[in-house]
């Protein structure tokens, strides 16, 4: 009868026991699953901070520098410089900042600017040589009297990646005497009218490609400056 | 109804050109007591920048930037401006639109406050011609007149 009773009592205190380690097992769980959901939750809210901080950066920087733009502009046109007109001139470069500061810099690839600006700026020259180049080229061919044009319409695949350098491509191809471009499809295909053999061959060996691509640092191109800014750390540690 | 275009070579270009085009109005209008121009001209350049940006990327993008609820605010308000500059020189005892007696209320000389408010005037009928130029063609783009939010909405689901 005692030790029935015994075992009983064993029995139940083994269970509760079990039953509280359960209980214990379940809080622990349900902890460590909350604290996870907070701390996700929490990263979440930070994650979105951050983006938003790092897209509002850069909105700010488009807008001060579509402002900045727009003011040296104004000056150009104006030529008035007392307080009043400039300040005329700083509301209106402020409202239309405001209005269109995402068209100016829509397709932005990671970039110098002022990089891009200087290499602009030293492939002018070399493109009004060209553009010299071909006119005599041109002039000869209409000036002859067999006049021996061979009109052509051919195609090429670009290897630039951007909006901005497939224009400058475009336009550089239609400064170009003798050369037009007609069309760029959506896969980066031109489209170019030549007037003669020797224009389409120019353009097919890629020069000028070459050259608007290293202004606007894309394909190959964007190695070479890695290597080259390499390079200039290496000397500064000699 | 007008898309967005898909040539990369007007896209690009109209992009970059229509900051510029546009600050090229207001300086037309700023400065049109002084050189060639004026609120007409000026207003006209920058309708056309919007009109240029309708064109190019398409009727959504355009809508988006300024929609056609801002442009019937915008013609009324170029209106109100220019009447109530003319007004408020009849208040103070003048003609219509004489700003020289409005020197007392701008603290300036009578030959300044003409200057002054030949600029008021001329932004007003800028900012009335800009919108009606948009409103015009935003009822061509969309081949119907004048929609309120709400039956857009409909008509577009």
């Amino acid at each position: 009868m005692e030790i029935t009773l015994l075992v009983q009592a064993t029995d139940e205190c083994f269970s509760v026991i079990e039953k509280a380690r359960r209980h214990a097992i379940d809080v622990l769980n349900t902890a460590t699953l909350l604290t996870s959901e907070t701390r996700s939750v929490e990263e979440r809210k930070l994650q979105a901070l951050l983006k938003g901080a790092v897209q509002a950066r850069a909105s700010s920087q488009q807008f001060l520098s579509t402002f900045l733009i727009l003011m040296a502009f104004w000056c150009l046109l104006s030529g008035k410089f007392d307080i009043f007109h400039l300040s005329l001139g700083c509301i209106c470069s402020l409202v239309i900042a405001y209005l269109s500061h995402d068209l100016l810099f829509a397709n932005v690839r990671v970039g110098d600017a002022r990089l891009i600006i200087q290499r602009f700026i030293a492939y002018m020259p070399w493109h009004l040589y060209q553009i010299a180049i071909s006119n005599v080229h041109v002039a000869k061919l209409v000036l002859s009297p067999r006049m021996p044009i061979e009109p052509n319409v051919f195609r090429f695949k670009t290897k630039l990646e951007s909006d901005m350098s497939w224009m400058a491509l475009a336009t550089s191809i239609t400064l170009t005497p003798g050369t037009i471009t007609i069309d760029i499809e959506d896969s980066g295909e031109f489209v170019v009218h030549a007037l003669d053999k020797k224009l389409a061959a120019d353009l097919n060996a890629g020069e000028m490609e070459d050259k608007i691509a290293h202004i606007f640092m894309e394909s190959d191109h964007i190695y070479i400056q890695d290597a080259l800014d390499m390079a200039r750390v290496f000397g500064a540690m000699k | 109804m007008i898309h967005n275009s898909t040539d990369v070579i007007i896209k690009t270009v109209a992009r970059i050109f229509i900051p510029f085009i546009q600050l090229y109005a207001l300086y037309v209008i700023m400065h049109g007591h002084y050189s060639p121009g004026g609120g007409f001209q000026g207003g006209v350049i920058l309708g056309a920048s919007l009109i240029l940006l309708l064109i190019t990327h398409g009727e959504r993008v355009a809508m988006q930037r300024i929609s056609e609820n801002w442009i019937t605010i915008l013609f009324s308000l170029g209106v109100l401006i220019y009447a109530g500059i003319g007004t408020l020189c009849l208040f103070f005892g003048g003609n219509f639109l004489d700003y020289g007696v409005l020197a007392p209320l701008l603290h300036v000389s009578p030959a300044a406050a003409r200057s002054l408010g030949i600029l008021g005037v001329e932004i007003g009928v800028g900012i009335a011609v800009m919108s009606v130029m948009v409103s015009i063609f935003y009822n061509i783009a969309r081949s119907g007149p004048y929609r309120n939010k709400g039956t857009t909405a409909r008509r577009e689901s």
